[in-house]
Formats: C-alpha cells, structure tokens, sequence
C-alpha cells in the first residue's frame, strides 16, 4: 500500500492560514492504514487547527470528512464541499491531486506520501517498491534494489556497506541480503550482469489503460 | 464528522460478525438484564449519576435493589473465578446514594388510564413504565403507604423506609396518583376500576399467611409471619414472651427471627424442615441470623404446638429425613422414633405466603394465585391483568419488577398496538463465557471490598440499617475490579479498513482476522481496556461509553460554568491524588484508562475552555491495564510535538507517575 | 611510460590521488602534485570526493596533463545520467586523458548537497560496461562513434568488506564487465590481502594495494570506526600507541607494507589524505627509489 505520513503541523498550518472555512479530507484505504489519514486523523487535525486559529483569535473554521478511497471518482462524488473555500486532503499525493482535478477550490496536502511499502507491525511501514514500472525482483530474490539500496544500484554492494548496513547507517544493505538469499534458495546469479534499468518503462506511462494495452512503453 | 455514521452501541452487532449480542454474564443473569458493566464503569470513573440512570433503564427501585436484591448477577460475575465476584448490588446502593435521580420524563400522554393494584414492586414498575408511556396511572394499596412487602415485609436494618421512599419519590415523580387504605374486592370492586381505567393491573402480591395444620396452632401466642412483620415495620411491638420460635426455613423466616431479637426476645429459635444444606434462604441470611444469636435447628417438621394454661409452652417435632423426593417433589419422610420439644412462649410460622384475593372475584388457582392467560397476562375478566407474586407464587423482588415490566408491556401492546417494548423484554442474549484460561493469568486478583456494617451485638439493640453503605473512594475502588465483561470493543464493519492495528496493539488476541479480511473480535478475550479503540483509524471500534461524542460531551459538563484559568485533569481511574495546580481552578475527569482521553477529545477541552489539560498517570501497583501505558506515552508526545508546533506546549502536560496517597481502606 | 604500460609490463606501480579545489584556484592541487612528481605513475583525480562539491574531474585532469603528470579519471554514477557519463568520458579522451577509473559514488546524503537528487542512472559495473562499449566505437545504445577512444578501464575492491562474499561477486562483475586494473580500499594486514590476492590473481586483472598513511592511533581508531571495508589490525594501532613518534612509526608501517606488497600485487595506491609530502619519505624507506619517468 502507499505509504504516508502527517507532515509537521507547521507546515500545513501557513498553506491553509488565508482560507476562511476549510474542509479536511481523510481517506479510509492506504492512508487511514498508515495510521494518518483515517476518521480518527482527520478529527484530531480538525481539533488541533480549530485550537491554534481559536487561540490567535481567527475565526477560521475545520471541519472534517472521509472517503473510502481519494483516488476513485465515484466516492468523491459523495463529497460535498460546498460552503467551503479550500480543501486539505489527508490522503497520499494520488488523493490530493485526484480531489484538485475534481473540485474547484484549492486542495493542500495535510500528508508526505513516503512510499510503496508494508506493515512490520504496529506504526511500522518499510519501502518495499519504488513503481520503477519493470520489476525486476525475479532476479533479485525478491528484494527490490531500487527501493531498498539507497543509491538504487543494480549490480551488488557499493563500497559503503559495512557489516552487511548501508553507508547510510539506516538500513540493511539489499544487495546483502538479496545475496543471502539467492545463496539460501541455491540461486547463483552473481556472475549475471545487471543491466542499466530501462527507466522509459515508468517515463512512458502517465496513465494505464488496460483496455489499450501495453502501448509504446513496451 | 459529517457523513460517516458512528455506530452506536445498540446497532452494532456487538462483536463483529460473529455474535449478534452479546451480555456480560452478569447482565445475562440479572431478570432485568441491568447494564450491570456499564454501570460499575460509570462507577469506577466517579460518574454516579450516569451510574443511577443507567440501572434506572431497567430498574426504577434501585436503593431498594441495592439493598435487599439476591443478586443473581453475582454468581454470574466472571470474577468468580478468579478471585471474588464485584458487590454489584452494593454498587448499585451506592449509585443511589451519590448519584442525582434524573427527572423522569415520560412520552406524551396518550389518553389511556391505568389502574394498578398494589404498590410492592411488581406493581411499582408496571405503574412506572405505564406512566413513562405516557398513561395516566393510579395505584391503589390497602396499606397506609406504597411499597407492599418492601415497606411491611422486610425489616428496617435491611431496607430503611427512606432508602425505599427514594426510589418512590423518583417514581411517584411521573405524576403517578395514589390511593391508599383501599381494599379493592371490599372498598371498590374490579367492575368499578374497570370503570375508571382502560386497563387495571392487579399485583397485591402475597398477603396471606399460611400456618402449619397443626394442633395448638390457632392459640393466641401463634403468630403468623407477614402480620407480625407489618406491625414492627409500623413501630408496633407485637407482644412477644421471651423465647420464640419461628417456623420456616427462608429469609422470611430469617426476618421474623431478627425482627424478634430486635423486639427483645431473649431466645429466639428458627426451626425448620429442610437441612441446613436445603434451606431456602440465603446463606448470608443464615449466617447474619446466627451472629446475631439465633439458633437454627434443621430437619425438624412441627407435629403440635405444646400449649398450657398460660399458653404457648413449646413446639414439638419430629425428625424430617427427607423434604424431597427423587423427583425433587415435596414429599416430606420423617422419622417418628426422633422427637423434640423446642421451649416457646411464641410460636411464629414462616411457612408459606398465600394470595388473599378472593374478593376480586377472578378466577384463581387452586392455591387461590390469580389464574391468567400465559400469552397476554390478561385474567379472567377484560381489561384485567396481574403479575407478580399473586400469579407467580413467592418470588425474589428483582423477579417481581422483571414480571412488572411484562404487564405493562402487554398493556401497552394492547392499548395502543405498539409491540416494541414486548419485543425487547423477548429479546434473548447470549452471556459470555467464563474467562479463558489463557486470560487469567493476566488479570491480577483483587480483594472485594467489604462493606462497613454495624457489629452484630450492637445491630440487635434497634432497627438501624446494618449495612453502612460504601464510601465514594470504596465504592469507585470496588467498582474499578469489574472486568468490563462484554464492553469492549464494537467494531463496524462498516468503517473497518482493515488495517489490523486493533490485532497489533491488542495484548490479549481478542481480534483476529477471518477469512476474506474482515475483522472480529473475541469477546472473552477482550478486556475492554481501550488500546484497539484508541489507535483505530477509522474510529471503527467504540467502547460502550466511551465514543468520541460521549468523551466530548462529558468534557464538556466537567468544564461547565469553569472560570478562565481552568485545569481540566483528566485522571487515570487508578490514581488517586490529583496534581496539585496552584491558582487554578481544578476539574478533573476520571476515566477508565488515560487512552480513552483521546488526541481530539484533549485538543477539543482545550478549545472548549480548559486553560490547560493535565494528564495525570497511573500508579504502577494498581494499573488496571498496564500494557496501555506505553500507548499512552505515546499519545502523551504527539500531543506536546503538535501544541508545540502550535505554540501551545505550555496547555499540555503530563504528570509522572503520582504516588498513591495513604488511603485507608476500611 | 604509462600507468597501462607499467602494469602490463609487470613494473611494480605507484600511484596516488588529488582532490580538485572546492574554487578555480588549483595551485595547492598542483603543489602537492609536484611533492609526487617522478615518484608516481599516475595520479587519481576524484569526483567529488565524498559527495562534497568541487572542481570538476575533468578540467583537474587537464591541468595536471598540461603540468606532464598522467592522470586518472574517476567517473561516478552519483551526479550524471548515462547521456552525461559518456558524453564527459569522450570529452577527456578528446583532451588525451584515458585512464579511467569507475565508481558508484558515495551517496548525495553524505556530502554537503545533501538535498540534491542523487542520479545512479549507471553504477560503477555498468560504467565499466559503457566505456567498454565506447572502447568498441560505439554508445551503450549501439551508435557508432566518430573516432574510437581507448580507455584503460579500473575499479576498485574493499577485500576487507564484510562480508566478503558479495563484493567478490562484484569485483567479478567488474572484471567481466572490462575492468583492467583495481585499485584497494586501504589494507593493513598483508597476510588477508595475500589470501584476497591469491583468488584475484587467477582473474590476470593487475591489482594496486590501497595504502594509508597512518599518522597516529586516534587515526586508525577512527578509520576503523568510520570507514567501511578498513580494518587496522590491532598489533598496528599498538605499536602507534607505544610510539613516540607516531608520524614517524606510521611512515615506517606503510613502507615496510609496501615492501611486502611486491611479491603480493601489481602496485600500490598511496592516499596520503594530505601528507603528500612524506610520499617521498615511504617510498625511499620501501626501496622504490628509482625516478619514474
């Protein structure tokens, strides 16, 4: 799922400072999942702003609602802005931009949309997938080196891994553990060179339509 | 929030998909199913109003229930096998004693008129619900006063009168119009009520008593229990030698020999049919009697009163080997070669209450009870009904007010062809199981807290109630042991996104996933502590008394008519100081667990006129739900991380952990 | 003679590296460069060493050309897409510079851009890959060139990487993908780099020993905190420590490991990370006194 995340109350509180009765929108699929955007966010950033503009004396007003999902047509046919004079979307980048397209008001992002990732328990997500448009996670024993090597690289370790962490010191090195892995399942791919990824792949693919088909990016 | 819809507790089917509802056993137990966990929350968190109008919902006498109810919900308590079950029926005394009776407000009158006769509880709840839906009521009672045996039968150092004229207040409220000293059958027939009201109700109970066919029975210094009891509850001292006897092995029996001890018997002597293991009443009534120093001689059946010149010399009987037979019938064996003559100057016979209602001229059984239609609860002639004892024979008063909420029911359906209320009474639930064994371990045993009596040598010289009731602090202490069978969480599977959070924070594995995703919860594992609810995103999952609205609107009554510089404590029910915030006015919310205070219901105080909020923490030893406190934590820094932003951190703060007073526990 | 013709003539090689100016003015890139003059054979220019902005490769490359010293090329995939790479890469063998040597490059978040949009359109096998396919007159894609470079392609090895197995997977790779000569992350103990060398041997790519000047304990204390792939052995930082004159014992530790290295490897990379002035020093104290011409 898509991963997001509330950004800093500082930064969204300037983007809606100017706007006199503001509708905040949560999400209740990858958002609300992400523990961000769901009912219960939605309420908490409605107090939170109704409280800093009641507490500088402004009459700005909050309120809230939910859809199922930001990023489908038909469940935003089911929001009714009107009466309000700008629109904070709590749902990903998607959700934002999907709610701009079909309504008239400014739309401003309450979230960051991290990325494509999955649960590790509780409040835990991990990047699992960057979108690249062609996976390659067959060779790599399914762990994607696009997403989980910082520098994205395609052909083993950089010289900055150490004891098997990243250079960056925040996470393992995927091109170890995509190693012990092909070791784990006898795969021997070491000797294959990667090639440079094909990045038209994604370039070429604004929008997907199943009923065209595999069009010029393939 | 606009278009989503909050389930409430009553739509929801209770546990997800897999039980359509589910009680407490408590609740499941009780005849009137009494929102017994809702209540003892309301308790726990110091809201004893909330408490009150939540028993009433079931119960319009709860002072007197409180009291004298034989508390079939606590044999259901799960705590029973744990520790000890929760003095459900003293916290609901003490619901009534701290808690404000609500003005009871009725629908709008509809025009019928209903006259009830007797006002003992069967008669008192169906007159209640009669005027709630809007009729206009009358009781009519042949005693001075309401309240059929719990005035005239129970004694005083079990049920005060004012601890019953509470209750009758509240009821009478309704603008409820009484008649008493009227005999219906002699001062006013049924034809006449019939007149006068759209439906007469007849609930006068048992007022008859019966004595033992024996010889010597019909001297004058044999007296019959109810007639006795009637006259020491009207501060009459019915004339009694100084060793008595009483006859009978139930808690009436019980009352009449205490009441006997009180009237200054210097012997008083129960002798009964039934074995000590037999004996139908209670064991705490056996066991109050006998501290009390009366003896209770068992498996003894009367053959004659032993009368001289004077009187009344003495009770014979003969050894009883058994009261049952192999099909429990009663079917007394005895064992002639055994006799005894028990010494008396009185002889009391407890032995049985009759209907005494001949003079209504319905049909009756034989044991002369009102014969009626088991379908309508209608009696031989149209337009009467009758519950209660005179239809069912003797029973608990909890049975009588569940049979008075049947007859009014059908009265309602009949009169104005509105079947909810039947429909809810029929509604059956099923009660949760008992602990799982994987549970207990995590629940951490606590002692009952006993309530402060009068000591028994001291309880003997008068009438004055024995048991004191419980203070606040105790009664908040003991109510905090409930276990919240079957409150916790709701989950809509409307709103549900299936994000698993409510299994990840869970320590309990109360939710669990089905096939296809949908979630559902166990509600014997679930402790009802709130961490699911508090971190469920789509605010899918409520706690019964615990929604965001409600947490709003009870922030908002705790900071009502508050002055500017005002700190709204919100207090683990755990703790009991309260931060000390000089120069400020101070209001504090007791909730079950910090976790239930939530991001919004905190920003929202804020906004609503709390100069600031503190959260004030639990104390380790106690902590109700101790794995919730790392939740807690962390809603403790995103909320000082957001008012920071906000340039508000100094509206925020968060106690450590508060030493527990030294509070003595009686 | 050349770095290549060294190498290939079995000539044991020195070499060691400059960092380009964080500016345009180059005088003290190219004084340190003169404190190497006729003791080296080549001097690697890096690419935005660290990730910190400086002076481009190339245009260092020229001027220490111009000064008649050979340069090596870094190339990294951090900054420039795989257009950028093989453009910059026919640009220097234009200006006569084709001793190249390929790397991924130390992340942007490291260095002092860190908001910059990190590239790695290509690593460094892929690198290697192109500049054998412009070594073959053609682009990556296939396009023929206008005039065929000829580059001496090299990599680099951490045979001190934990663990080891990935890396010489990929120093595979890189042999495979062209490359004819590696230079070491920094290595002490000569016995593991032995061992490492004895697998590397059978593969004929010529290997330079990555050599560090070891200054005083703290020093190798923190490399081996702080620098992945670099283990000082623990015998080393004693004798640092017992020393009197560390600077002095650090020289004498890097000649004598220089000397072992002969019967080892193909050469050494000495970076001196701004001692280029007791290079001289070492390399008399490991016997290579002759003037490289």
């Amino acid at each position: 799922m898509i991963v997001v995340r509330l950004k800093p109350l500082a930064e969204i509180c300037p983007m809606v400072a100017h706007h006199h009765r503001v509708l905040v929108v949560g999400c209740n699929t990858c958002a609300a999942v992400s523990l961000a955007g769901g009912e219960k966010e939605v309420e908490t950033l409605v107090a939170a702003l109704s409280l800093a503009s009641s507490a500088k004396h402004e009459t700005a007003q909050f309120e809230g609602d939910v859809v199922q999902r930001q990023c489908e047509p038909e469940f935003l046919e089911d929001l009714d802005a009107s009466g309000y004079d700008a629109i904070l979307s709590m749902g990903c980048g998607a959700g934002v931009a999907f709610i701009a397209e079909n309504c008239q008001l400014p739309v401003y992002p309450a979230l960051d949309t991290m990325f494509i990732g999955v649960s590790k328990g509780f409040g835990s997500w991990q990047a699992e997938c960057s979108a690249c448009g062609s996976c390659v996670l067959g060779e790599t024993a399914g762990i994607c080196p696009i997403t989980r090597c910082a520098k994205g690289i395609m052909n083993g370790p950089c010289g900055g891994v150490q004891d098997g962490v990243c250079e960056l010191g925040d996470r393992d090195c995927a091109w170890v553990l995509i190693h012990d892995r092909l070791a784990a399942q006898g795969r021997d791919k070491a000797c294959s060179i990667g090639d440079p990824k094909d990045n038209a792949a994604k370039t070429l693919c604004p929008e997907w339509d199943m009923n065209k088909g595999h069009g010029e990016s393939r | 929030m606009r278009t989503v819809p909050t389930a409430s507790a009553n739509d929801t089917l209770a546990f997800g998909s897999e039980r359509q509802r589910v009680y407490a056993p408590c609740r499941a137990k009780c005849p009137v199913y009494i929102d017994v966990p809702g209540y003892l929350m309301a308790i726990a968190e110091g809201r004893y109003t909330d408490a009150l109008e939540t028993v009433l919902e079931r119960n319009p006498l709860p002072s007197v229930c409180g009291r004298v109810c034989l508390r079939p919900c606590e044999a259901g308590c799960r705590r029973c096998n744990l520790d000890e079950p929760i003095a459900i029926a003293q916290l609901k005394r003490a619901a009534a004693d701290f808690g404000a009776y609500p003005s009871p407000v009725p629908l709008a009158r509809l025009g019928f008129s209903a006259g009830v006769v007797g006002g003992g509880p069967a008669g008192l709840t169906a007159a209640y619900d009669l005027a709630m839906a809007g009729f206009l009521v009358t009781i009519y009672d042949a005693k001075p006063k309401l309240g059929g045996m719990l005035r005239y039968g129970i004694p005083n150092y079990r049920l005060p009168d004012y601890a019953l004229d509470k209750d009758l207040d509240y009821i009478l409220s309704l603008g409820i119009e009484v008649e008493t000293d009227v005999s219906i059958g002699t001062d006013v027939t049924v034809a006449e009520l019939r007149m006068r009201h759209d439906a007469v109700v007849v609930t006068t109970g048992l007022q008859g008593s019966r004595a033992l066919p024996i010889p010597g029975a019909d001297a004058p210094q044999v007296l019959a229990a109810l007639s006795f009891l009637a006259a020491a509850a009207c501060g009459e001292r019915p004339a009694l030698g100084a060793k008595v006897v009483v006859v009978g092995g139930g808690n009436v029996a019980m009352d009449v020999a205490r009441t006997a001890r009180r009237l200054g018997a210097r012997e008083v002597q129960v002798v009964c049919l039934e074995s000590s293991e037999e004996m139908p009443a209670s064991a705490d009534e056996v066991w109050e009697a006998r501290q009390e120093g009366i003896k209770v001689d068992c498996s003894w059946g009367p053959t004659e009163v032993a009368t001289e010149e004077d009187g009344v010399c003495g009770l014979d009987a003969r050894r009883c080997t058994a009261v049952f037979d192999s099909q429990r019938r009663f079917a007394p064996q005895f064992d002639e070669s055994e006799t005894i003559r028990f010494a008396a100057d009185t002889v009391i016979f407890a032995t049985g209450q009759s209907a005494d209602v001949a003079a209504l001229g319905l049909e009756l059984t034989p044991r002369g009870g009102i014969v009626i239609d088991a379908d309508t609860m209608r009696a031989s002639e149209p337009g009467v009904y009758a519950a209660g004892d005179v239809v069912n024979g003797p029973t608990k008063v909890i049975d009588a007010i569940a049979d008075g909420h049947k007859v009014a029911a059908y009265v309602i359906r009949d009169l104005t062809q509105d079947t909810s209320r039947l429909e809810q009474l029929a509604e059956g639930a099923e009660a949760l199981g008992s602990v799982p064994d994987s549970m207990k371990s995590k629940i951490e045993p606590k002692r009952r807290i006993q309530m402060e009596k009068l000591e028994f040598y001291e309880a003997v010289r008068n009438f004055e109630e024995i048991e004191q009731g419980y203070t606040e602090y105790e009664a908040a202490r003991e109510a905090q042991r409930c276990l919240g069978c079957a409150t916790g969480a709701r989950l809509s599977h409307e709103k549900c996104a299936s994000c698993l959070t409510c299994m990840r924070v869970c320590p309990h594995h109360a939710p669990m996933v089905k096939a296809g995703g949908f979630l559902y919860f166990d509600a014997d594992m679930c402790h009802a502590c709130g961490a699911c609810a508090s971190q469920c995103p789509a605010q899918a999952i409520s706690l019964e008394g615990h929604s965001e609205e409600e947490m709003g609107i009870r922030t908002q009554r705790a900071l009502e008519g508050a002055g500017e510089d005002t700190t709204l404590v919100f207090a683990c029910g755990c703790t009991p100081s309260r931060p000390d915030m000089p120069g400020s006015e101070v209001r504090t919310m007791t909730t079950t667990c910090l976790l239930r205070a939530s991001e919004t219901t905190v920003l929202k105080a804020l906004q609503s006129g709390a100069a600031r909020v503190v959260f004030a923490g639990c104390v380790e030893a106690t902590c109700r739900y101790p794995h919730a406190r790392v939740l807690v934590e962390q809603r403790v820094s995103l909320l000082k991380d957001m008012l920071g932003q906000l340039g508000l951190e100094d509206r925020f703060i968060a106690t450590t952990e508060a030493p527990e007073e030294d509070v003595h526990l009686r | 003679m050349s770095l290549r013709e060294a190498l290939e003539a079995g000539r044991f090689a020195v070499t060691s590296e400059v960092g380009p100016p964080k500016g345009i003015d180059v005088s003290a890139m190219m004084a340190s460069a003169e404190l190497l003059r006729g003791r080296v054979d080549a001097l690697n220019v890096t690419d935005n060493q660290a990730a910190v902005m400086r002076l481009s490769t190339i245009a260092a490359c020229v001027h220490l050309k111009q000064a008649g010293f050979e340069p090596v090329l870094q190339v990294t995939g951090r900054d420039r897409n795989r257009l950028a790479i093989q453009s910059d890469l026919l640009g220097a063998a234009s200006l006569g510079i084709t001793t190249v040597l390929a790397l991924t490059g130390d992340h942007v978040v490291v260095g002092d851009h860190r908001e910059a949009k990190a590239v790695f359109d290509l690593e460094s096998v892929q690198i290697l890959k192109v500049i054998a396919d412009l070594n073959a007159g053609h682009d990556m894609t296939g396009h023929d060139l206008i005039g065929t470079p000829e580059f001496y392609p090299g990599a680099v090895v951490t045979p001190g990487s934990v663990p080891l197995e990935p890396q010489i997977a990929k120093f595979e790779k890189k042999i495979a993908a062209g490359a004819r000569y590696f230079q070491t992350q920094a290595v002490f103990d000569i016995e593991a780099f032995a061992h490492f060398m004895s697998g590397a041997r059978e593969s004929g790519a010529k290997v330079l020993a990555g050599v560090v000047v070891l200054r005083s304990a703290r020093m190798a204390h923190f490399m081996n905190k702080n620098i992945p792939g670099i283990a000082v052995p623990d015998g080393i930082i004693a004798t640092l420590e017992r020393s009197e004159n560390p600077q002095q014992t650090g020289i004498e530790i890097a000649a004598r490991f220089i000397d072992e290295c002969k019967e080892v490897c193909d050469g050494v990379h000495i970076m001196a990370v701004g001692a280029e002035h007791l290079v001289p020093q070492i390399l008399d104290a490991a016997g290579l006194t002759e003037v490289i011409a």
